[in-house]
């Protein structure tokens, strides 16, 4: 079972990885997307769809203009739904405390996609220079050959990020649940820590966007949501 | 040199690799063997033997532009490489040069900056209410705009040529992605406010706390511009609620 759950969000891992950059574009890759896809595949659509909620909004502000890498939300959402979905596996099935304590643990790994997909594009500059040299001598069929060997590197990269972050993952959820069993005390607060991803994302995307009268914008519309929703 | 219109087959083709435009993208060109890549089926019908050779190094200099504004500056291209502009004197490699940085930064405004966040906290909505429909909305809305836009922008492009350049400026991209953020602050403190709610009723407390989280938000807005990552602050936030809890059961 937890093979086939594995290999299941693999798949996913490379489909979503290579969205993120390599291929198409159409944002599979970001969480509220790859981690329900994950959450079905695997028989657990409602973790993905937590774990897309709590992601989301963290690192949407980090753009990949020009050369700049962002932290890989993209496998920390697909191995948080994969751990959040091994309840049994973690003497917790179906608790949100599982899901939350997940993403915890996946969160700050998102760096090792920075640091895979950087050796990758390192690796597509030689591929790059020996396109250039083959079309030098007339061998015009390596454009795309070292193209489409990029493309693979970008989905072999993906997935090494996805197996880094899971197993490490795992190994970090597997001490807080099972030998500091902090289960059971995280139980109350994992609501409330339910909405922080969202509010700090949303703090971060606030900050973020660099326009005149956000805050302002913001507040009316924060406050005139609460009252309405006081109202009816 | 032949010059000849493009057969729809080879525009279909061409229209298709863009997609993988930056499946090569590395450090020192960018993405330059992506951007030969896809005009490669184009340049192989305007050119034969070593003029096509020719063509291809051509190629070879530093490109780099958001990946779906590229989809006009290569419509643009083939234009120029069928020989439309040659009056002009602007080559294929002048026209990405004066077009790659300043459709760069209004693509990045634009589609990162502004449609993606727009639509994420619209389909947060959905993901809030526990709803499966989350992901369809949110690709619905991000890849309508999107996919529209690369094809329009593509074929025009190829049709228009130089023209374009002041098509492209008519549009008014950089107001456009400036309404777009607005309109995503907007609903974001709806987001925002909506969480809080809906957590209070869970926890069976007074609405009237979720107040209580305008100046938690300020910190965190403050504290990001003085270069705090977002992780760091939900991880010291979550590590400081979980230790009152736990002393909370204590006392």
């Amino acid at each position: 079972m937890i093979l086939s759950q594995f290999c299941a969000a693999s798949l996913v891992s490379v489909v979503a990885g290579l969205d993120r950059t390599a291929s198409l574009q159409l944002m599979v890759c970001r969480p509220i997307v790859a981690a329900p896809v994950t959450g079905w595949l695997i028989g657990v659509p409602v973790v993905g769809l937590e774990v897309g909620l709590l992601v989301e909004l963290l690192w949407l502000c980090f753009l990949p203009v020009g050369s700049a890498i962002p932290p890989d939300d993209t496998q920390v959402s697909i191995a948080a739904t994969l751990l959040g979905g091994m309840g049994n596996f973690f003497g917790e099935p179906g608790s949100l405390s599982l899901v939350v304590m997940a993403v915890f643990c996946c969160c700050p790994l998102g760096k090792v996609g920075q640091i895979f997909d950087g050796w990758v594009r390192q690796f597509n500059g030689r591929l790059a220079d020996a396109a250039h040299r083959a079309v030098a001598q007339g061998h015009l069929k390596m454009i795309g050959t070292s193209h489409l060997k990029g493309l693979f590197a970008f989905g072999l990269a993906s997935w090494f990020s996805f197996l880094v972050i899971a197993l490490s993952g795992a190994g970090l959820l597997y001490m807080f649940f099972v030998i500091l069993k902090m289960g059971q005390s995280l139980e109350p607060v994992a609501g409330f820590l339910r909405i922080l991803f969202p509010l700090v994302g949303a703090a971060a995307i606030l900050s973020n966007l660099k326009l005149r009268r956000s805050v302002t914008l913001f507040l009316a519309s924060f406050v005139s949501t609460l009252m309405l929703l006081w109202a009816f | 040199m032949t010059v000849a219109s493009l057969p729809k087959k080879i525009l279909v083709q061409t229209f298709f690799r863009s997609f993988f435009l930056q499946a090569s993208w590395n450090f020192q060109g960018l993405q330059n063997l992506g951007f030969l890549y896809v005009v490669f089926p184009a340049l192989r019908w305007f050119y034969r033997d070593e003029d096509l050779q020719m063509a291809c190094a051509r190629y070879f200099g530093k490109f780099n532009t958001h990946p779906y504004m590229a989809s006009p500056i290569i419509g643009m291209c083939l234009a120029l490489e069928e020989g439309k502009y040659k009056e002009a004197g602007i080559s294929a490699q002048d026209l990405t040069e004066m077009t790659m940085s300043p459709y760069a930064a209004m693509g990045d405004a634009l589609f990162w900056g502004g449609l993606k966040p727009l639509a994420a906290v619209l389909s947060l909505f959905f993901a809030v209410k526990g709803s499966l429909w989350a992901p369809v909305v949110f690709l619905a809305l991000f890849n309508l705009p999107h996919l529209g836009c690369r094809l329009g922008w593509f074929w025009q492009g190829y049709r228009q040529g130089l023209d374009m350049i002041q098509i492209i400026q008519k549009w008014e991209l950089p107001d456009l992605a400036v309404r777009l953020k607005e309109a995503t602050i907007i609903l974001l403190g709806s987001l925002s406010a909506y969480l809080i709610v809906h957590f209070l009723e869970t926890e069976n407390m007074h609405w009237g706390l979720g107040v209580l989280s305008i100046p938690l938000l300020c910190i965190c807005v403050w504290l990001f511009k003085k270069g705090v990552s977002s992780l760091a602050c939900v991880l010291s936030a979550a590590a400081l609620v979980y230790l009152l809890s736990f002393m909370s059961t204590w006392i």
